[in-house]
């Protein structure tokens, strides 16, 4: 994983982004990442994520949790990957696996974002006693052992289900992300520019939503990036601890059950391949995304 | 022989997303020992990454792609970096520009010196006693020996500077590079430091190469002087014959954008246009789509540097004619009609006051842990601001200026005295009134580059005040929005409208920043050293400009600054602010012949006087 | 000195903040999380002691009697050790639990971090050092690489070659079943060869983010003026990298080692799980599986207060390291 340095250059990002604006139809954003190698490589494998996702019953030869074949057997033409003990189809459940972590990416990642952004605007924006207290929540936090509070929660929770893991990482999630923001409009807020929109007249939103929201897209998208990937990883990682609910097909209740039915003393290494497998590229996708941005914000990773 | 000699070196950046820039084009000059040379040009002309090629401190995508230099007869050029080291700060030492950052901020003073003779040993000897010679050092640069035991962030810039002064004279070094050092300090400090330098150069005898944008130090300070443009050295004479006698239609730019605020009569002029761009080729004079003086053939030729008076010159007008000195009269002559600015006084000395601000103080109070401490930043001033006129506040950084700026502009509020608009008092208005006030009392910012949102263009920028204040929307304003850029100069307006900031220049940014500041067609503008970031040749194009703009719209203009030729130039009265408290005001011409508090005559003591030391 | 009092303040404060979240979050569930229990502790074959039951009561909740007096009477239980019986572990306190699983997590989570964050401290100075090199990219893209790798998926794949397949370690357990734990060299030897796989699950991954900090930070110091100051004085390279580099590198991964000691305890509950290791993590699994409120409770109370704690720690260190905090007060 990159880290995100915390002063980046997110101003003269989104420059070159309204550059390649004006020359092409597609957003700016859009047309830097792609002249970027690694960032390329990693939106393809992205949309191809999406794209098995999204046609799951389409590709997928069974459904995820049909359970008429012979238990716990190797790879075969019939079953690429096998079947579970419970004889379901591997290749399918994988198929179907994708469609679980990229939800849980964006829904979770959307929401920590957006709850990063109001808390680490307000801070950062305000400053004085409302800056203090929302500083104090920020850092207590970033230091509260996240997955033992998540395992808490879940634990107390009456029912599992993919809601409940959302909420969990959504609550336990957005610290990382307010610190960052809430550095960077410290920075922004003493622009000559902001001064000079209050003479002119605007309101504290509209400074706060035309004149620094846009000098940060770049600081959102990786926002946005690294809680979609921590979502995705918190969320296999509870899975396979037998914290969701079994009935969702994820690649981390995959791994729990493999682990559980026996793959290891079975000699199924497919089935306990094949879901690693799949987090790993997902992953790879996201932080050669996250390359891309990192080097363009800051230049001194820029390789020359 | 000469100690140093640079002969046609290329310095070739190439990154690697863009296309290559030729910063340094083969560049030849010698420094003999002893010899106190200065560098001259506009930021952007090559003349740091020439003086990190000569120290050999170049990095990626930077790279020498030509020519030679030579250290005292030895070739250096392709020197492998371990075999430097023994060259380093004992016979060629530096002091960078902005100490801010080149202290190591988690040793002490004392372990940079240590960490230098470590460094060295050999050539030293071991029993060095590190803290007698870097105390020695220090009183050099008038610093006491306390400072050893210091971190760099416990001291002030000034002393930083002098720290790294004396860092660069441990090892006795034959040569010496300075890099702008002494910018962005007071200029009270800046003098002081400068003339130690002097002190201590005539005393131990190293020669220096002095890199600055600041024509009055450079030429008081020098013995010779280069002058760079767009990568290429242009001029070469003895700073003597470089005030009085140069040759070079862009020495002589430069040098008619400074004068002596002093004089009787102060006139500046400026350079229009802009440097070119090195990534493309160039077949003729660099210089020449700025020239006046240019013909035909300088499209074609490229000039070289040639033997000319008592140095060099790259002209080919000079090189052609027998008579140089008729080319340039005539070029004075020509410029004399459209890039000049004089010092004049206003006409309407005694209108109505607009703004009244009357016994103004504000405490500032800082809480650490248990004490609170109260610092005054502003003690009971008082003065008006006139239409049609330009009161000049005058100050270091800290003297309370900025502080002033805030009370009159409402952002922040006296702790006591009162301040009147058009007599209503303004000085503690709430959130809706503030706003309506800020139609009337306009800011013209420092920094163009940061008063600019980079993601909105010019339009924009100006839509706001005009929407917010005047009601103007879509076309109307559009249409506003292009009158206001053709009165500050931008013309034809459509060019600019829909630019973001980064494709204009620094001094077309700070006209759109004039521009959006009369956009409401305020009474009062605050312009806080609005020209202390731009590069000296364009300086007097913003002046002018704010002149105009005062004379014909008779706007009352509070003008912020530290530097008092730019006060001399613009304004009718000048205060002169020390430590919050008002020690000096009147009318400019009265506050600068006779100086009556001994701060201002400190401040006019610390102008440089070109050519002063021949005259001495 | 401010800075100290400062951390401390803050250190006070989020340790209050932690037992408060610890109170309220039994209390916030729905419906009754101490009855839950009682009615399962009255289950037991063995008598369960009034005091013990007035324990859960304080810690988890009371139907009845207003929040502040309860606040107050789960205060005074903490403060003086009450933390009650488990349930899973019947007839055993709570406190006797964590402490016979603390030693373990202890020592396993303790050595495997202190060695991740020297060996990708070092790694990555030795990057930016080689900046551009070949030694440089084997770095950086080898520990991108294996950091895109589901830590838990690593440990099962470590079980399954080493311990099942080659049989060169055991698959599980802190130690061998026939042994109990005592100082004896047979005990530690065998507790020892329990925690290779473990170590190692936790070593592969645990130096990837101090080794992109560590480099991307020190290839940002080198660039400084400093650094370029020092090259001109003609120091040597080493010299000007560690000095010059390095040491200034070091410091905000000193705050990253602070904050990331949270989320690091969440890989011990995966690895301690997957290894069926008997320390912490696996504990508070088992109690969250066995709906164990009590144990559950103290257990996420005594690892939050031991991250605070390290938390501070660290940021004292951070104190003495860097002059710019120590001293900005002095002058």
């Amino acid at each position: 994983m990159t880290t995100t340095p915390e002063t980046i250059d997110t101003e003269a990002l989104r420059v070159t982004a309204l550059d390649a604006d004006a020359s092409s139809r597609l957003p700016g954003w859009f047309v830097i990442l792609w002249r970027n190698g690694k960032c390329r490589v990693g939106m393809l494998m992205l949309a191809a994520f999406i794209v098995i996702a999204v046609l799951a019953p389409v590709i997928a030869p069974y459904g995820p949790r049909l359970d008429e074949f012979g238990a716990s057997e190797g790879p075969s033409a019939a079953h690429w990957l096998g079947t579970t003990a419970r004889g379901e189809d591997v290749f399918s459940q994988l198929i179907y696996g994708a469609r679980t972590s990229l939800i849980v990416g964006l829904v979770a990642g959307v929401l920590s974002t957006l709850i990063a952004m109001a808390v680490g605007l307000t801070a950062g924006y305000l400053r004085g006693v409302v800056d203090e207290v929302l500083s104090f929540f920020i850092n207590l936090g970033l230091v509260v052992p996240v997955l033992p509070l998540m395992i808490v929660l879940a634990g107390y929770a009456p029912v599992k289900g993919l809601g409940l893991i959302i909420i969990v990482i959504t609550v336990t999630g957005w610290a990382y992300g307010a610190r960052i923001k809430r550095a960077q409009i410290i920075t922004l807020r003493t622009r000559d520019y902001i001064t000079a929109a209050k003479f002119a007249g605007d309101s504290t939103a509209r400074i706060i939503a035309f004149e620094i929201v846009p000098n940060m897209i770049s600081l959102i998208v990786v926002g946005f990036m690294g809680a979609a990937l921590g979502a995705i990883g918190a969320e296999a990682g509870l899975a396979f601890l037998g914290l969701g609910d079994p009935q969702t097909v994820s690649w981390g209740t995959m791994l729990n059950q493999a682990s559980l039915g026996g793959a290891l003393t079975t000699g199924q290494w497919a089935w306990l391949v094949a879901p690693g497998l799949a987090l790993a590229l997902l992953i790879t996708s996201f932080t050669l995304m996250n390359f891309g941005i990192d080097a363009l914000s800051n230049p001194h990773l820029r390789e020359d | 022989m000469a100690l140093l000699e640079v002969r046609d070196l290329s310095v070739t950046y190439s990154p690697r997303d863009s296309a290559a820039v030729r910063a340094v084009d083969r560049v030849s000059f010698e420094v003999h020992d002893g010899e106190f040379v200065g560098l001259l040009g506009e930021s952007g002309c090559g003349k740091s990454t020439l003086g990190n090629a000569v120290l050999r401190l170049l990095d990626r995508p930077a790279a020498i792609t030509g020519g030679t230099i030579r250290f005292d007869g030895q070739d250096v050029t392709t020197t492998p970096e371990d075999d430097l080291r023994s060259l380093r700060w004992v016979d060629l030492s530096t002091v960078f520009q902005s100490s801010m950052n080149s202290l190591n901020p988690v040793i002490t003073v004392r372990r940079q010196f240590a960490d230098t003779f470590e460094a060295h040993s050999d050539a030293l000897g071991n029993d060095l006693d590190v803290d007698a010679r870097a105390t020695e050092l220090l009183e050099m640069v008038s610093l006491d020996r306390s400072v050893l035991s210091r971190f760099p962030h416990e001291l002030s810039g000034g002393m930083k500077q002098r720290v790294a002064l004396a860092l660069a004279l441990a090892l006795e070094p034959r040569f010496v590079l300075l890099d702008e050092p002494t910018t962005g300090l007071d200029v009270v400090v800046q003098r002081d430091i400068l003339d130690r330098l002097r002190v201590l150069q005539a005393r131990l005898g190293f020669a220096v190469l002095f890199i600055s944008h600041d024509l009055g130090t450079v030429m008081e300070l020098a013995d010779r002087v280069m002058v760079m443009y767009a990568g290429e050295i242009v001029e070469d004479q003895p700073a003597a014959e470089m005030v009085t006698r140069h040759l070079h239609p862009y020495s002589a730019g430069l040098l008619g954008s400074y004068a002596d605020p002093r004089d009787q009569v102060v006139e500046v002029e400026f350079i229009p246009g802009r440097p070119p761009d090195l990534s493309q080729p160039h077949a003729g004079c660099l210089f020449q789509p700025r020239c006046p003086v240019a013909v035909d053939a300088c499209r074609t030729v490229h000039p070289e540097l040639l033997p000319a008076s008592l140095g060099q010159v790259r002209c080919l007008l000079v090189e052609q004619s027998g008579d140089a000195r008729v080319v340039l009269e005539k070029a004075a002559e020509l410029r004399r009609r459209d890039q000049v600015f004089a010092a004049g006084l206003s006409e309407r000395a005694d209108a109505e006051p607009v703004l009244v601000v009357d016994g103004v103080s504000k405490v500032y109070k800082t809480r650490r842990g248990l004490n609170t401490t109260l610092t005054q930043a502003v003690d009971d001033v008082s003065f008006a601001l006139r239409p049609g006129q330009v009161t000049a506040l005058v100050g270091q950084s800290g003297s309370g200026k900025t502080t002033i700026a805030r009370i009159l502009t409402g952002v922040e509020r006296p702790t006591a005295g009162s301040v009147r608009f058009k007599d209503e008092p303004v000085d503690h208005l709430g959130r809706g009134a503030l706003r309506k006030y800020r139609r009337h009392v306009q800011l013209v910012f420092q920094d163009p580059f940061s008063a600019l949102n980079p993601t909105r263009t010019v339009a924009y920028a100006l839509s706001r005040p005009l929407r917010n204040h005047l009601g103007l929307t879509g076309a109307e304003a559009r249409a506003r929005a292009a009158e206001l850029l053709e009165t500050v100069g931008l013309s034809p307006a459509d060019q600019y409208l829909d630019k973001l900031p980064h494709q204009l220049s620094g001094g077309q940014r700070q006209r759109v920043v004039i521009a959006r500041a009369l956009a409401p067609e305020p009474e009062v503008v605050v312009a806080d050293e609005p020209i202390s970031m731009l590069d000296v040749s364009i300086r007097a194009e913003i002046i002018a400009l704010l002149d105009q703009l005062v004379r014909d719209r008779g706007i009352a203009m509070l003008y912020i600054t530290h530097d008092l030729l730019s006060a001399r130039l613009l304004a009718d009265e000048v205060m002169v602010l020390n430590q919050g408290v008002m020690v000096e005001r009147g009318p400019t011409l009265d506050v600068i012949a006779e100086a009556k508090d001994p701060y201002t005559r400190k401040l006019l003591a610390a102008i440089p006087r070109p050519g002063a030391r021949d005259i001495a | 000195m401010l800075y100290f009092v400062r951390r401390a303040g803050f250190f006070l404060a989020t340790l209050w903040a932690a037992v408060t979240l610890n109170f309220l979050i039994p209390r916030l569930q729905p419906g009754d999380p101490a009855q839950a229990m009682l009615n399962r502790l009255q289950g037991e074959t063995t008598a369960v002691n009034p005091a013990q039951l007035e324990a859960i009561r304080k810690l988890l909740g009371t139907p009845d009697g207003n929040l502040l007096s309860q606040y107050w009477d789960y205060l005074g239980a903490i403060c003086t050790g009450h933390f009650g019986v488990s349930y899973s572990y019947f007839p055993y306190t709570v406190t006797a639990m964590i402490s016979s699983a603390l030693p373990w997590t202890l020592i396993l989570v303790g050595v495997t971090q202190m060695l991740s964050f020297a060996i990708g401290t070092l790694l990555g100075a030795w990057a930016a050092y080689r900046r551009n090199s070949r030694v440089d990219s084997v770095i950086t893209l080898g520990s991108t690489f294996v950091g895109t790798l589901p830590f838990f998926w690593l440990a099962l794949l470590l079980i399954f070659v080493f311990a099942i397949t080659l049989n060169w370690f055991p698959d599980g357990g802190g130690y061998g079943g026939g042994s109990s734990p005592s100082w004896t060299w047979l005990f530690v030897s065998d507790a020892f060869q329990h925690s290779v796989l473990p170590a190692v699950a936790l070593l592969i991954t645990g130096p990837i983010g101090w080794i992109i900090g560590m480099r991307n930070n020190m290839v940002q110091t080198l660039g400084e003026d400093y650094a370029r100051l020092a090259r001109a004085k003609g120091l040597p390279r080493r010299r000007i990298a560690l000095t010059y580099g390095a040491r200034i590198a070091i410091l905000p991964n000193v705050t990253g080692f602070a904050i990331a000691l949270g989320s690091l305890l969440g890989g011990t509950v995966l690895v301690e799980t997957i290894f069926n290791y008997p320390g912490l993590g696996r504990l508070l699994l088992e109690a969250v599986s066995n709906k164990d409120y009590p144990l559950m409770q103290a257990l996420f109370l005594f690892t939050t207060i031991g991250v605070l704690t390290a938390n501070f720690l660290a940021d004292v260190t951070y104190g003495f390291l860097d002059p710019r905090v120590r001293r900005a007060e002095a002058v």
